[in-house]
């Protein structure tokens, strides 16, 4: 780990996709006893500039992770650890 | 305010003159009209169209569709695929203003944009579906072409209006989707659509039930065969989610709006439709209009809605102009585009809109 908290956005605007990417990081984060920011971005301007148009993104300090999914919960777990 | 709202609902009950026979026939009205729904159009048409509508969401690879809207593709290619691509990348209205401010900000520029925006409530797959099952396979077509149609016209239109707004955008880049694929063969995928949709037209035809039985159950068990043999258990958790997070989302909803739709043919004089919309004027056609513009349609609800109100006497023209303007405007739909277009822009789309709708349906009033 690179010691520095990690910053993660989940970008959305109400869908219930990007409500269960919500969930599942937060479960993720007690279960695992993880330590990171999560900022929920629901304005569409905000979203867009980062050049996604499906939601819900995933963006892990500032990296652009996922699009239009909810990954899986091994895939979460290896990009918040990475 | 939610103290507000439980007073005025208190006082509307306590008020209400509810053994007065307007009332009970309202109520009487549409709860017939939700038994004639639910008996009708539920099992045979709306529950394989929304599972069909969770295989596209989840099978059908969005990525490919998303680079034709990129900045650098041909006009003549970007238009088309805007205008159907509403069918596929926009399963649910609420993934459509997302897609849309993409597309006008980073992507194809203002006219693809338009395009897409006009068609992607209209023609999604349980809508026309539903159309067809309630009004006629003329109707849910005449709304799909006369959809089309227009929002390539609007499209073109608003790209020569604000021709500097993409002058300004050319260099912007968007990420289309980095999701996995499924790894299935385009057959299989193809196969088990097809399938769902066969089941729906079976339910639909006039034939012999026992054959009807025996064809549907064959379908059904050659369905689940693709499931259990074909397909991984994570893929079909999936598809079972989005039916599910589809049917949560709408069905609550059009339920409302065939209760009210029942109700709208008691209280509603006959006189009042026949006079304002019963002709295939000019003039009923812009009251459609209007009327549908500033409406809003919760998703599927404008289909019992113009049912009833062309049995009250509500002509072919206008109904199809109220059923293109009714999905594509509403209030808090306008109040977003305002927010990402600007004023000019979002004036010049509406009005549009509802200009090319009366063309439309005073066509298909007077052709068909």
């Amino acid at each position: 780990m690179s010691g520095m908290m990690k910053n993660i956005k989940v970008l959305g605007s109400g869908c219930s996709k990007c409500k269960a990417l919500e969930q599942r990081l937060l479960a993720l984060k007690t279960e695992h006893g993880l330590d990171f920011d999560l900022v929920k971005i629901t304005d569409l301007n905000e979203i867009i500039s980062f050049g996604i148009m499906m939601t819900p993104g995933l963006v892990i300090n500032g990296e652009v992770k996922s699009v239009g999914t909810v990954p899986k919960d091994s895939q979460l777990l290896l990009w918040i650890k990475e | 305010m939610k103290f507000a709202l439980l007073a005025v609902m208190f006082l509307v009950f306590y008020f209400s003159p509810i053994d007065a026979p307007i009332v009970i026939q309202s109520i009487a009205a549409g709860l017939t009209l939700l038994h004639e729904y639910a008996q009708l159009h539920v099992l045979t048409c709306l529950v394989p169209a929304f599972f069909i509508a969770g295989t596209i969401a989840v099978y059908v690879k969005k990525d490919a569709v998303m680079k034709l809207l990129g900045p650098t593709t041909k006009k003549y290619i970007a238009y088309p695929i805007a205008s159907v691509s509403g069918g596929i990348l926009a399963v649910c209205s609420c993934t459509i203003l997302p897609l849309f401010t993409g597309i006008y900000k980073r992507g194809a520029g203002i006219g693809p944009a338009v395009a897409f925006l006009f068609t992607g409530p209209a023609i999604n797959i349980t809508a026309i579906l539903l159309t067809s099952s309630v009004l006629g396979w003329d109707f849910a077509v005449g709304r799909l072409i006369a959809s089309i149609i227009i929002s390539v016209i609007a499209g073109l239109f608003m790209a020569v209006l604000f021709r500097e707004h993409d002058r300004k955008n050319a260099n912007g880049t968007f990420a289309a989707g980095l999701g996995g694929d499924v790894p299935y063969s385009s057959t299989t995928i193809l196969l088990f659509f097809l399938l769902q949709l066969a089941i729906l037209v079976v339910f639909g035809l006039s034939i012999d039930p026992m054959l009807k039985a025996v064809l549907i159950i064959a379908m059904i068990a050659a369905l689940l065969g693709i499931v259990f043999f074909k397909f991984q258990k994570e893929h079909n958790l999936e598809w079972l989610r989005e039916t599910w997070d589809l049917t949560k989302k709408i069905l609550p909803y059009l339920f409302v709006g065939v209760f009210v739709a029942g109700i709208i043919e008691v209280v509603v004089p006959q006189e009042v439709v026949t006079g304002l919309v019963g002709q295939n004027t000019f003039l009923s056609n812009a009251i459609a209009s209007t009327f549908g513009a500033f409406m809003y349609f919760a998703t599927l609800t404008e289909v019992p809605i113009i049912q009833k109100l062309m049995g009250l006497g509500m002509g072919r023209g206008p109904a199809l102009t109220l059923f293109l303007t009714g999905n594509a405007l509403s209030l808090p739909s306008m109040i977003v585009l305002f927010n990402v277009m600007g004023k000019k822009q979002a004036s010049a789309y509406i009005l549009t809109i509802m200009v090319l709708s009366v063309i439309a349906g005073w066509l298909f009033g007077e052709l068909i």
